[in-house]
């Protein structure tokens, strides 16, 4: 009994560790690219926007039998992206690891000595952005961008939520206050659903959230969305004014984009470039930008890079002025 | 009754031999997922939620159901046997569960967690069909203020735990708040104590510091008391036992404690943020408030178990009413389920019940379907999980040891985290060693954070007014039931004694008047016959009277 017991935790714990060891190796650099397995990287838990994506892409690439070799899907999850994005980091060199971007490739650098920045890794390309919405209460009187300011502009200040202090949801609140002229106090959650619930219960006057998490409350009127921060109007709510309508232009928002490791080869670069701009095309990813709300925003290589660029040295000078850098 | 059709349908729905053989299956994994140290419910189903993408809805959340009720009870197996939480809401379950196991009651202690599980979930089931929309209304209402207000709720229970020396247990507590400062300051934004390391900026876990100070500490201890040189007496103990089984003593004790809390764990589950943690914490509290016998807690008292564990399953059931109703998740768990509705193309939100009543249903009815089964596997399993309790110890530490490492490193495969977890194994050595209480201290690190992080956002919307409390009707409710809560074990005794004088005077007034009568209307030996019923009666308010002093005791010490 006792012998058979031990045998199953050994068991139990062998197979464990081997699917918690799976993640090294891969990176032979012989031959022509690409003849080896991928190490793709998802730098945050599953089911979360970018753990999504990822999927979502790799799924379309065995569909159209894109890349020869297995492709080996990890989550390495935690602080805030830090740990997926410093795997690849150590990478170096390699045309095999892969990873893909959002919010926390700008912003975790900013709070914390992770020792990288988006420079330091190979651009391929961005494929999209994440908007948000500004929503008000729906048991309020207000209802439209109009009417929030007056209001707003009539309060001492108002208290708004977001995600995160350095982040995005903080920089557009602070980005709509300056431009509307009225005075905010931001409440930050680490929680998408205490951020909701702070607002139905009536201790909030007003949030962002991204399109797909509030949706569903706007769709069952239990929020007003009042703003959309994307360039364009988007499909599901047409009726819902963007930045640009109301005057209020360059809202940041989450670049959903694809990186390779430090000092990657020009061909594997070339070769990813190349072969992304046949997923972007394929209807499955329509599908995916279109179920999950995103504005489609195509920048190849540099031109990646060029645009983050400008995103970081807004954020770092909002952030800053706002003392929280 | 049309509720029940519906959660009848949704069984229906499930009920397919492919789904019996996925829950089973389910429930299965989940139970040796959970039994590794450090990998909960959330964990069990982070992992297993990338198998379901691009699978039927119904299949994947039948699965994902299983996995959660494994996992969970996995989780209950780890706390009672080696005095490892595999998550903070299994935390209260050590408090009693392991003294249980090392009386060598694993058995009945493990039953008896599974029957309450059961138990609470059949509950949780029911009243979401009833409750659903009402409580959703609820939990609409409950922002910052109100969390903040759960969440110390919750933290009231240090005052039970902490044990008798005040001092070393507040010092423990207060290393747990301590260790919970680090990390990104929610408020501004900036690091405390990382000292610029990536892996500490999302602070401290739960999970290393839970493992090391349970697991790896116990291990450290016994080692030191010389426990691998003794001989285990319940070893002799054999599954075939009568003793393996709970007693009907046990189903006396346990009885109430399962019904208050399932209760208590629904309700508190349905609290966005608060869930599971603060049900169980709460309900181990109101247990020994509510108790005869207080003293037994920590040595092994069987209501002491079965209330968290029902809790804890209780709220799991409550938090899939916020999911389901309001689009928002209660707990970690739903939250990775939450990502699963969004992966299987559901739009979650406060429509989803109406717009996909079957895959709501069916979510509910697997739900208690897992429950089911894992009652039925439960019966099998037990006593193979139990009889790991008479593994001799000097084979048993090393093999615990490396699990909790194992367990440690799956979670985020941080080395950083073995090293924080090993530390804390020597840490609670200490602790245990000095008397110390390495549950306070736990208590304070999962739940000190969400109180600062509520408290702050609270102080920010009212702009540091404190009255913000008192203007919000459902934190007045809550301050009530706070005061309620901390009230009862203080005047319950003096309640009783106020009660029992009162009997005693209108008795004795009644008898005076009865006598008075007696001697008005009857004579001769009849009133030797009244006079001897007398002196009973007075005999019986004597013994009364010690009663209130008998309780005075334990409720004082509360």
């Amino acid at each position: 009994m006792r012998n058979r017991i031990i045998a199953g935790i050994g068991a139990v714990t062998l197979t464990i560790t081997l699917a918690a060891c799976g993640g090294d190796g891969g990176g032979g650099e012989a031959g022509e690219y690409p003849s080896d397995e991928l190490d793709w990287t998802i730098a945050f838990g599953p089911g979360g926007g970018n753990d999504i994506m990822a999927r979502t892409m790799v799924d379309i690439i065995n569909q159209y039998e894109l890349y020869p070799e297995d492709i080996r899907l990890e989550n390495r999850e935690g602080g805030s992206g830090a740990t997926g994005w410093g795997y690849l980091l150590n990478q170096r060199g390699s045309g095999y690891g892969i990873s893909t971007t959002s919010g926390s490739f700008i912003t975790t650098p900013l709070q914390a000595d992770t020792g990288w920045t988006y420079e330091d890794f190979t651009p391929v390309g961005l494929f999209a952005t994440d908007d948000a919405l500004f929503v008000v209460p729906g048991s309020s009187d207000i209802k439209t961008w109009e009417d929030w300011v007056e209001f707003a502009s009539g309060e001492e200040s108002v208290v708004v939520g977001g995600i995160g202090t350095i982040n995005v949801d903080f920089i557009i609140h602070e980005l709509l206050a300056e431009a509307a002229g009225y005075e905010i106090e931001y409440v930050p959650f680490n929680e998408e659903g205490q951020l909701q619930t702070a607002l139905l219960s009536g201790s909030l006057d007003g949030m962002v959230s991204n399109t797909g998490s509030i949706l569903g409350q706007i769709e069952a009127k239990e929020v007003t969305p009042l703003l959309f921060t994307g360039a364009e109007a988007l499909p599901a709510l047409p009726d819902v004014p963007t930045g640009v309508d109301k005057g209020i232009e360059n809202l940041p928002a989450m670049p959903r984009g694809m990186i390779l490791p430090p000092d990657a080869p020009q061909e594997a670069q070339d070769w990813w470039i190349k072969t992304m701009k046949e997923v972007v095309e394929t209807p499955e990813w329509q599908e995916y930008i279109e179920s999950n709300y995103l504005t489609e925003k195509i920048l190849w290589g540099d031109e990646f890079y060029e645009s983050l660029g400008t995103t970081v040295n807004d954020f770092t000078e909002i952030l800053t002025e706002a003392g929280a850098l | 009754m049309e509720i029940f059709e519906a959660l009848g349908g949704g069984i229906a729905t499930v009920l397919t031999l492919q789904n019996l053989f996925l829950l089973a299956a389910g429930v299965t994994v989940g139970m040796i997922v959970g039994v590794m140290p450090g990998l909960g419910p959330s964990a069990g189903l982070a992992i297993l939620l990338p198998l379901t993408f691009g699978l039927d809805p119904s299949g994947a959340i039948v699965m994902l159901a299983a996995v959660y009720y494994g996992s969970m009870y996995g989780g209950t197996i780890t706390s009672v046997l080696i005095n490892t939480p595999g998550e903070s809401a299994t935390v209260a379950s050590t408090f009693d569960g392991y003294p249980l196991a090392r009386q060598g009651r694993a058995g009945p202690a493990l039953v008896m967690a599974a029957i309450a599980s059961f138990v609470a979930g059949t509950v949780g089931a029911v009243l979401i069909s009833f409750f659903a929309p009402m409580t959703a209304s609820v939990a609409k209402t409950f922002g910052p203020p109100e969390l903040f207000l759960v969440v110390v709720a919750g933290l009231l229970t240090l005052i039970v735990i902490i044990g008798r020396n005040k001092l070393l247990g507040v010092l423990s507590a207060l290393l747990g708040f301590a260790l919970a400062t680090v990390g990104i300051d929610v408020g501004v934004g900036q690091q405390r104590y990382t000292f610029g390391s990536t892996e500490l900026i999302n602070g401290i876990d739960f999970v290393p510091v839970a493992i090391g100070l349970f697991g790896v500490g116990e291990i450290l201890y016994t080692l030191w008391r010389g426990g691998h040189k003794e001989s285990i007496a319940y070893a002799k103990v054999t599954v075939r036992d009568r003793a393996f089984w709970p007693t009907r003593q046990d189903y006396r004790d346990s009885r109430g404690a399962i019904t208050r809390g399932s209760l208590l764990g629904f309700f508190v589950g349905t609290a966005p943020g608060a869930g599971a943690t603060v049900a169980s914490l709460m309900s181990y509290n109101m247990e020994k408030s509510v108790s005869k016998t207080p003293e037994k807690f920590g040595k092994g008292a069987m209501a002491g178990l079965a209330g968290p564990e029902a809790a804890n399953n209780g709220a799991s059931a409550g938090a899939m009413v916020p999911l389901l109703t309001l689009g928002i998740p209660g707990s970690g768990a739903t939250a990775v389920l939450l990502a699963g509705f969004l992966m299987w193309g559901l739009q979650p939100g406060p429509l989803l019940m109406e717009q996909n009543p079957d895959f709501a249903w069916g979510l509910i009815a697997s739900m208690y379907l897992g429950n089911v089964m894992l009652l039925l596997i439960n019966i099998f399993m037990i006593p193979s999980f139990a009889s790991i309790a008479r593994v001799p110890f000097r084979l048993l530490a090393p093999i615990i040891i490396v699990l909790c490492v194992m367990g440690t490193f799956t979670v985020n495969g941080s080395i950083i985290e073995v090293g924080i977890m090993l530390a804390c194994g020597v840490l609670g050595f200490f602790m245990r060693r000095y008397g110390m209480s390495p549950a306070a201290l736990v208590i304070a690190l999962v739940l000190g954070p969400l109180a600062e992080e509520t408290l702050r956002q609270t102080m920010v919307i009212s702009g540091g007014d404190m009255t913000i409390f008192l203007q919000r009707s459902t934190s007045v409710w809550l301050l009530v039931l706070m005061a309620l809560l901390l009230l009862i074990p203080l005047l319950g005794p003096w309640i009783r004694r106020i009660v029992d004088a009162q009997v005693r005077d209108l008795g004795r007034a009644r008898r005076y008047r009865e006598r008075q009568e007696r001697k008005n209307t009857v004579t001769g030996p009849d009133a030797d016959v009244a006079a001897g019923e007398d002196r009973r009666e007075g005999h019986g308010s004597a013994e009364h009277e010690k009663d209130p002093a008998g309780h005075a005791g334990p409720g004082g010490t509360a």
